[in-house]
């Protein structure tokens, strides 16, 4: 490999004065160690603007009392907001939702659409395309219209669920899916985890063509079956992609339940189906407290990155890259 | 890989941690001006006005048609331009407030004035607009309903659209269970008996009424001689005998098996396909229920809401008040001029006759060139206007913890209802907890 030379000292020139050329010897240093940060600039500047300080304002709103109006300044409060929300029973509730949740969307982020992508990686022609556009349609699908279709099929008394049911003599009485604390969460996991599988498959499907055939030709010859290619092939050079879906499944689950949880339940029966963001998401925006919302927001970034540094080591440690 | 796939982590780690965060505010202090500028019909001056009304289905043609009216005239001849804003879930006016746009006029839902009123900068009526024409413009609506919207003495909300409970009855599914719908179930334990046999003999749900409603609710606990706040607003009551008892003959209702489940939207939704023998539900609904009869070829009948044993029931309101924020002069005056209109003779034919709502200008429903006519077309407003003169106002919430109060509040009443619970444990563990908010 041949690798290039740094030509920027060039000799002086015969006749030029010395100031003159130390001078923009200068300029041409400071221009050379200025460039990449110049580079840099426009991603500093937006990451600013949209994500640090944002946060630092989520940081001195925690200590704060304030209604978002324009013209009223926020008011020192110490840490009440964190003693308020100790104390707040709903927000409690809610965390164990979310663990829910977040344990609760791994089979859909990860074991079906594994399943999914390794079978579908196998097929040939166009029937793969086919069945590939099919799983990822409801990922396109707006939440609003996607909440829309479920309502009615779960409709206590119009839906086409309950009246199968019924008619099959599986059920006596026409069941509220969503005032049912015991099926409004398992539904809005069932929904998003839905909505899922489509784009983590996809994701192990483009993660699939990028591993070598030869490997399994190799396996096959030397007599391993498909369960044991999946295992001992698959899945470790897959690795890298099983971690970052695991990092995204576990980081965004809250976020991704957060629209059917508002259009389908708001939180009910009795806040039995509601996570932290739409609890924060109803402290700042419906009872005004920014204050209280920023709370919780701090407490969870914590939290959250406590859990990301986490996944980053285990995905050191047990990625593995088929460089 | 290695450095992206760390790198995607990180971000992963600060997009997700920075779920809310509120920016800085950039708009000037807005004072407190009494006076009124002169409104200048060649440069019109403009207002918006927030309007959930706008946004329900069964509601939207009337109140486009109030709005529309307005502009076309008054406006047009004063210099009034009013922009009206859908607001579905009443989170929009408080957006659109804290990015400090302008605000002017919200109808605004009852129980979260006081909030409203500390946090978002909302006027008294006597601050802003004329005192003699503010004394001469109430004369006429129901004194009942102007009690509703003061605060400490002072008006923050005019009643504007208003309605009480009304048990809506599917006159088919009474007569298929031999029931007569013109002699309407006076007490709960005639609902209960009728919706028992409705479902006896059609299949269909007898009766229906949301765990969610929202203020119904409060008017069964007055009705058993319960309250729900009490008066100096310092405690809550809903754990006292009275009220326990009123909520435990509801759970019972709810789990006979002859009571509709779901939430309010769905109950509206199978009442209005015929397939629920009685709902209790606001008047707001009348017209779409109306139409919906006359498309599914039934009938409706209506009864007030109905009373524990002897004692007369107390219904209270739904609805909206308007709650205004000028900040100039001229925007006083401009505010004024549609807070009169839409709470003119005018507005309330409008309202009654084209959204549901009760005329709270009582004398129209028997004046020949207002309401009469309608009114005796459709005799089930007299209903409505009786319930009026003995309506109490549902609890406006102590401002500082007014959401959260709501939401432990409606929570208790839908686990009491909904699940086996022990209602008096529920209710008091969930009074307990806003007690020790307020007090």
């Amino acid at each position: 490999m041949s690798q290039a030379l740094e030509t920027s000292y060039a000799p002086p020139l015969p006749g030029k004065p010395s100031i003159a050329r130390n001078r923009s010897l200068n300029g041409a240093k400071l221009w050379r160690k200025l460039k990449p940060y110049l580079y840099l600039l426009p991603a500093l500047l937006l990451l600013g603007i949209w994500m640090y300080r944002p946060l630092l304002n989520t940081f001195y709103l925690a200590f704060h009392k304030w209604g978002m109006v324009p013209g009223t300044t926020p008011e020192f409060v110490g840490f009440d907001n964190f003693a308020r929300l100790m104390e707040n029973k709903s927000f409690i509730g809610s965390i164990g939702n979310t663990l829910f949740y977040t344990a609760g969307l791994l089979p859909f982020s990860i074991l079906i659409p594994l399943l999914l992508a390794s079978v579908t990686h196998q097929m040939e022609g166009r029937m793969k395309n086919v069945y590939r556009a099919l799983f990822f349609v409801p990922m396109i699908l707006a939440p609003v219209s996607v909440s829309a279709i479920w309502r009615w099929l779960f409709h206590p008394s119009n839906g086409l669920v309950n009246d199968v049911l019924l008619r099959l003599g599986a059920i006596s009485q026409p069941i509220a899916y969503f005032s049912d604390p015991g099926f409004a969460k398992w539904l809005i996991l069932f929904i998003t985890g839905w909505k899922m599988v489509g784009f983590s498959t996809i994701m192990f499907s483009a993660a699939l063509t990028g591993i070598n055939r030869e490997y399994y030709e190799a396996a096959a010859i030397d007599g391993a079956g498909s369960l044991k290619q999946f295992y001992r092939l698959t899945v470790p050079l897959l690795s890298p992609m099983i971690l970052f879906m695991l990092t995204m499944s576990i980081l965004f689950s809250s976020q991704w339940t957060f629209a059917y949880i508002d259009i389908l339940t708001t939180g009910g029966p009795y806040g039995t189906s509601t996570n932290v963001y739409y609890e924060m998401y109803k402290y700042a925006f419906s009872n005004l407290n920014a204050g209280f919302s920023a709370a919780a927001a701090l407490l969870f970034f914590i939290v959250f990155g406590v859990i990301s540094l986490t996944l980053n080591q285990l995905s050191r440690r047990y990625s593995f890259y088929d460089n | 890989m290695n450095r992206m796939q760390k790198g995607l982590s990180a971000l992963l780690a600060a997009t997700t941690a920075i779920g809310l965060s509120a920016c800085g505010a950039g708009a000037a202090d807005s004072s407190n001006e009494a006076g009124q500028a002169a409104l200048d019909p060649a440069n019109p001056t403009k207002i918006t006005f927030y309007s959930y009304s706008l946004a329900a289905p069964t509601m939207k043609a009337g109140m486009e048609h109030l709005i529309q009216e307005f502009n076309d005239t008054i406006g047009q001849e004063k210099g009034v331009i009013v922009e009206a804003v859908a607001d579905p879930t009443y989170q929009q006016y408080k957006a659109d407030i804290s990015a400090g746009k302008a605000v002017d006029i919200v109808q605004h839902t009852f129980s979260t004035l006081d909030a409203s009123r500390l946090n978002l900068g909302f006027k008294a009526y006597e601050d802003v607009f004329p005192k003699d024409q503010l004394e001469e413009h109430l004369k006429g609506i129901e004194p009942n309903a102007l009690e509703l919207g003061k605060i400490d003495g002072k008006m923050y909300g005019l009643a504007f659209t208003f309605s009480t409970p009304i048990v809506f009855m599917n006159g088919k599914l009474f007569r298929d269970a031999g029931l007569d719908p013109t002699n309407a179930p006076k007490t709960w334990a005639d609902i209960k008996e009728a919706s028992l046999k409705i479902k006896a003999a059609t299949g269909k749900d007898g009766f229906g009424l949301a765990p969610n409603n929202g203020w119904t609710t409060e008017g069964l606990i007055l009705s058993n001689g319960g309250e729900v706040l009490a008066q100096d607003r310092k405690s809550v009551k809903f754990a006292e005998p009275a009220s326990v008892e009123a909520i435990e003959m509801w759970q019972d209702l709810y789990q006979n098996g002859a009571h509709a489940v779901g939430a309010e939207a769905e109950l509206a939704e199978q009442f209005m396909a015929g397939n629920m023998g009685m709902y209790i539900t606001s008047t707001a609904l009348y017209s779409g229920i109306r139409k919906a009869s006359e498309a599914g070829g039934w009938d409706v009948y209506g009864a007030g809401l109905p009373q524990f044993g002897d004692k007369p029931s107390i219904p209270v309101n739904s609805g909206s008040m308007l709650a205004v924020r000028p900040d100039t002069p001229t925007k006083n005056a401009a505010v004024w001029e549609f807070i009169k209109f839409v709470t003119s003779d005018r507005g309330y034919t409008i309202i009654t006759s084209e959204i549901g709502y009760l005329p709270l200008r009582t004398a129209l429903a028997d004046d020949p060139n207002g309401l009469k006519d309608f009114i005796d077309k459709h005799p089930l407003y007299r209903i409505n206007l009786e319930q009026l003169k003995h309506i109490h106002p549902v609890a406006i919430w102590p401002g500082e913890y007014a959401s959260e109060i709501t939401t432990l509040f409606s929570d208790a009443i839908g686990k009491s209802v909904i699940s086996d619970s022990n209602v008096a444990e529920t209710l008091q563990k969930a009074a307990d907890e806003i007690n020790k908010m307020i007090q």
